[in-house]
């Protein structure tokens, strides 16, 4: 057992972070919220330092690397709020062609990804108001004659993040009627077709834009089905994981600088002539959102760790991950910007760009109370396999 | 990054498994069980670390040399999942084995360890701590009870200590006593080491809220110490507390918390309101899920904090988030657990024993309060870990207070 960052991952932060210090900080994040788009430049350099090509295995010009290195990666990212679709690309949408891809669709895609040519999302819901695995609604009609098989994709899918500046977005679409995750596929879908459009929403977070994206009766070929007829249905659950665990890296992340914005603060700034931070009122708040950080960085690193590493735990620690830092990493910006007085509550100081990305997560993927559900299950199941 | 044990560490766990297959007391793998007899639990108890001691799984983190076996970190985490997993009872002289045998075998003479650390480990010497006093709670370097030279190298020791666990049972005290008071109130204190059978020493018990007597109020008038029971230097007596401390914040009790998490999950899985089982409702499993999740994130934080001592050697201030978070945890579960029990939560469960939810819940309110509060804790993060600027208070002087 050594449950540290290796000296590896270590160094690779420290080098992200020189990065992206250079590149502006948060700045980047500022500019984004302001209308600007800083994704298409800012993703030629992340796939010059490498970093899109992490999760791509050896074979196809990646590193071959998890989510374990990944996770150390997107903690920096999330220090600054970095806008694109990294954790799409590179935790989510790599692994479920590494996963479930043809030798084909390998070859097709994961080279690009690692060049930094080729930008992926995905996308899961067709309603933002119903939860998932009720919210895949999309149907996918089998088509063709013998030899050929094809499908007619119709319909919208919303919350879909950057599908404006992503080439491919992986679509969960029903192939046939079926409870929950039954029944679901899941095809790669090109967005530069004049049958696909993607259309900005009205996001809370606008450095992380969210996108409608509309499939008005796409047909694609078998190439484009990634994984089994029907059967998408647990790969994807796994990626949804992945996917919670990545944003919850770069929540982390966050959360580790809005601890360092309090202390900051906390020891300039000055009331009834002293420090505002020797108040224990101050104090205590910080220590708690120090240790609510710790601990949910803990619980990354052990998902991050089980994922990788297929342990059975692995569904039930990205679970414990979502259900535990949802809620506290957003307190913990809450915290930050009471900590801070009325300069907190402005638009320069940046805990409101944490605190709205932490509440663009919560619900996302799996609210906290659905994965407390989860986790339970999974626990009296473990416990009567003991 | 690597979360699981190796090969070797798991024959550590076997070994000790089997050991406790064969030797836990009669009857206890399947029904555990105190004796509720204050002089019979006294004697159990004492047997139990006798019998561990002989086996060699008293003081597993202690040298060799003295009776240990040299246990890593991550050997002393299995030990603490094993005896967690059968809920074993609890060594009677903890406070010796963990805390004042540890700073024996750092700062101790070789006379010292010689004399002490092997009745230590078999629990014939009883230990306690005198280190608080009615007037010097958290902030115990305020402390008066004086040690003054009295000649022919003895030592006379007067004042009062307070909350002092096991006194009424102890055969030595671990005692922090002022032999000089014209610096700042952490400089001048002494750790002695006081034998407890002497007329000048008296106890008098602290009856606390689960109707328990474990904590004492302890009179000292005139009372000997001799020069070789002084520990570290004269005058020196905050370092000896410091590297005690060090050893109170370095262990965990998140396992027998996991443990008590896992009873607790089995009694939701049995027990019916209404015809309906706990586990079923909603409300229920929220709670539970979200006490899984604190637990797994609290075990998580442990293995990355035991990962980072196996390098530096040293527990870091980061063992306060241990304490804090499980003391917490350990309350919130408590409490829970006493209110799943319905209108029952008004009864004591059974005979408030030390296996008893109602006790337990009770008990949570001084482990709260016990090894420096978790204010005290919340201080310790935010100024040694996070830098915060410290309160004026702790640099002054005892006697301008």
């Amino acid at each position: 057992m050594d449950a540290r960052l290796t000296d590896e991952h270590e160094r690779v932060q420290e080098t992200a972070r020189e990065f992206i210090e250079s590149e502006g900080g948060i700045d980047l994040a500022r500019r984004q919220i302001d209308g600007e788009n800083v994704v298409d430049d800012l993703w030629n350099e992340l796939a010059d330092l490498d970093y899109t090509a992490i999760t791509v295995p050896l074979e196809y010009d990646g590193f071959g690397e998890g989510m374990v290195y990944l996770a150390a990666l997107l903690e920096v990212a999330g220090r600054y709020a970095l806008p694109g679709p990294l954790p799409e690309t590179a935790a989510v949408a790599v692994p479920l062609i590494r996963d479930l891809g043809t030798e084909d669709q390998r070859s097709r895609f994961l080279p690009s990804v690692a060049d930094g040519d080729l930008r992926m999302s995905v996308a899961v819901y067709d309603d933002e108001t119903e939860p998932l695995p009720g919210g895949i609604r999309m149907g996918a009609e089998r088509r063709g004659d013998e030899g050929t098989t094809e499908f007619r994709l119709e319909g919208t899918k919303t919350l879909v993040p950057y599908a404006a500046e992503t080439d491919v977005v992986i679509v969960a679409a029903r192939t046939r009627e079926g409870q929950g995750y039954d029944g679901v596929s899941l095809f790669a879908v090109e967005t530069d077709h004049d049958a696909v459009e993607a259309t900005r929403m009205d996001s809370l977070d606008w450095a992380r834009p969210m996108y409608e994206l509309s499939i008005d009766g796409l047909t694609v070929g078998e190439d484009a089905l990634l994984g089994p007829l029907h059967g998408g249905g647990s790969a994807l659950v796994t990626a949804m994981d992945r996917f919670s665990v990545a944003g919850t890296a770069m929540l982390v992340g966050a959360a580790d600088r809005a601890v360092e914005l309090s202390v900051e603060y906390g020891t300039e700034r000055e009331q009834y002539g002293q420090p505002i931070g020797r108040f224990q009122a101050v104090k205590h708040r910080t220590a708690d959102m120090w240790v609510d950080m710790q601990s949910a960085r803990s619980l990354v690193y052990y998902a991050a760790w089980a994922l990788d590493e297929d342990e059975p735990d692995a569904a039930r620690a990205a679970a414990a991950t979502k259900a535990f830092a949802a809620d506290r990493l957003h307190r913990v910006f809450g915290d930050d910007i009471w900590n801070h007085g009325g300069m907190g509550f402005t638009w320069d100081h940046d805990a409101h760009i944490y605190l709205k990305q932490a509440k663009s997560w919560r619900n996302f993927l799996g609210s906290p109370e659905a994965n407390r559900d989860r986790l339970i299950d999974a626990r009296l199941a473990a416990e009567r396999n003991r | 990054m690597d979360f699981s044990y190796t090969d070797e560490q798991e024959s550590f766990r076997r070994e000790l498994r089997a050991w406790l297959e064969e030797n836990a007391p009669d009857g206890w793998l399947e029904d555990p069980e105190l004796p509720d007899d204050d002089a019979e639990r006294v004697e159990f108890l004492r047997d139990w670390q006798r019998t561990l001691a002989d086996g060699g799984w008293a003081g597993v983190h202690w040298p060799e040399e003295y009776g240990g076996r040299g246990a890593s970190l991550i050997e002393q985490t299995i030990y603490r999942e094993e005896m967690a997993r059968i809920n074993a009872p609890p060594q009677i002289n903890l406070i010796g084995i963990n805390l004042i045998a540890p700073t024996l075998i750092e700062v101790g003479t070789e006379a010292q360890k010689q004399r002490f650390l092997p009745k230590i480990l078999s629990a014939e010497e009883i230990w306690c701590q005198g280190y608080s006093e009615p007037e010097a709670g958290s902030d115990v370097a305020s402390l008066t009870t004086s040690a003054e030279p009295a000649g022919d190298g003895e030592w006379r020791i007067d004042g009062q200590k307070i909350w002092t666990s096991y006194a009424h049972v102890a055969d030595w005290c671990f005692l922090v006593a002022r032999t000089d008071d014209s610096g700042t109130k952490h400089e001048g204190l002494t750790a002695f080491l006081v034998e407890m059978d002497q007329d000048a020493i008296s106890t008098e018990p602290i009856h606390q809220p689960h109707d328990d007597r474990t904590f004492n109020q302890v009179y000292f008038d005139d009372a000997v110490a001799t020069d070789d029971r002084v520990v570290g230097e004269v005058d020196q007596g905050w370092d000896v507390v410091m590297t005690l401390s060090a050893f109170e914040h370095g262990s965990t009790s998140i396992y027998s918390i996991e443990q008590r998490y896992l009873d607790l999950l089995e009694y939701c899985r049995t027990e019916t309101r209404n015809g309906t089982p706990l586990i079923e409702r909603d409300r229920v499993r929220q709670r539970l899920a979200d006490f899984d999740a604190r637990i797994q994130a609290a075990k998580a934080a442990h293995r990355r904090n035991v990962s980072k001592q196996m390098e530096t050697g040293t527990p870091g201030p980061e063992g306060s988030m241990d304490l804090l978070v499980s003391d917490e945890l350990r309350h919130d579960l408590l409490n829970f657990a006493v209110n799943l029990r319905g209108p029952a939560a008004a009864l004591w469960e059974n005979g408030h024993n030390a296996f008893d939810d109602t006790s337990g819940y009770i008990r949570s309110y001084g482990a709260w309060i016990a090894a420096g509060t978790g204010d005290i804790q919340r201080n310790i993060i935010g100024e040694r870990v996070l830098g915060l600027p410290k309160d004026d208070k702790s640099k002054t002087s005892h006697r301008s207070e």
